[in-house]
């Protein structure tokens, strides 16, 4: 019982901070509600019992990935006027209509679909040792290529960003 | 426990906020977070997925992993790529990029 009132909390947390990122005046504020958004559902990987998940989750969303937007929202201001610059285009109500069709549709395939429960039935913990073993073991192919995605990705961000002579 | 369909009605209203951000949002940075919702939403799913319906619960959990790689090599691209258009042109401004439009 604890835990769904937990959970609760915790669903009502990242929808008002997901809402925060998407409706902020102030793209600084995004930037921190994304924090509070990408941490609770960390959170909730905890509930679904991926510890692992939500550590990794904190770290490289909440940690890197945030300081790094934050970082580009720094080098990409024009001037600091304190005025509250305009975020949304025109097509804002539009774009509004396109996520409410969206969520009605999806909240009404989750609810008319019967799904089994079998987690009530034998709970367990997902420990770092199954994990690794799956991911270096079972995954091992596209974990090599994902980090080597990684690495081109990396060393082609580099390149995009490098400032060039005579530039 | 919490049922699996609450998983997929928070993890839906985050992906339609990240939708929605996504097509209002003119500034290139904010339209990136909006992106990452929207990635995130896919996770929770994926590992809510696999804890209810896989027996052996780990499936999803693996494909959060690759979610979460290739969203940080995305990230890092996408800023990079931002960061030359405002040194290029001066904006971060999605709707003042548009050379390539026909």
């Amino acid at each position: 019982m604890a835990t769904e009132v937990l959970w609760w909390i915790f669903a009502t947390a990242i929808v008002a901070a997901s809402a925060g990122v998407v409706l902020s005046r102030s793209i600084i504020h995004s930037a921190i509600f994304l924090i509070g958004s990408l941490a609770g559902v960390g959170a909730m990987y905890v509930f679904l019992t991926v510890e692992f998940l939500a550590l990794v989750q904190f770290l490289i969303y909440g940690g890197a990935v945030t300081v790094l937007i934050l970082l580009a929202l720094m080098l990409t201001r024009m001037g600091v006027t304190g005025l509250p610059e305009k975020v949304n285009g025109p097509q804002a109500p539009f774009a509004a209509l396109v996520g409410v069709a969206l969520l009605s549709i999806l909240v009404y395939a989750a609810a008319a679909t019967t799904w089994p429960n079998n987690l009530t039935d034998k709970p367990f913990a997902i420990s770092i040792e199954t994990i690794s073993e799956k991911l270096f073991v079972d995954y091992g192919a596209p974990f090599v290529i994902a980090s080597a995605l990684l690495l081109v990705a990396l060393v082609g961000a580099i390149i995009l960003a490098r400032q060039e002579e005579g530039e | 426990m919490v049922p699996l369909e609450n998983y997929l009605v928070l993890s839906a209203i985050v992906f339609s906020l990240g939708v929605y951000g996504v097509l209002a949002r003119r500034n290139a940075v904010l339209i990136l977070m909006s992106v990452e919702l929207m990635l995130n939403a896919v996770s929770l799913n994926f590992v809510a997925f696999a804890a209810y319906l896989d027996p052996d619960r780990i499936a999803g959990a693996i494909f959060a992993i690759f979610v979460i790689t290739v969203a940080a090599a995305e990230v890092g691209l996408a800023l990079a790529i931002v960061i030359r258009l405002f040194r290029n042109r001066s904006t971060s401004n999605v709707d003042e990029a548009a050379i390539m439009k026909w």
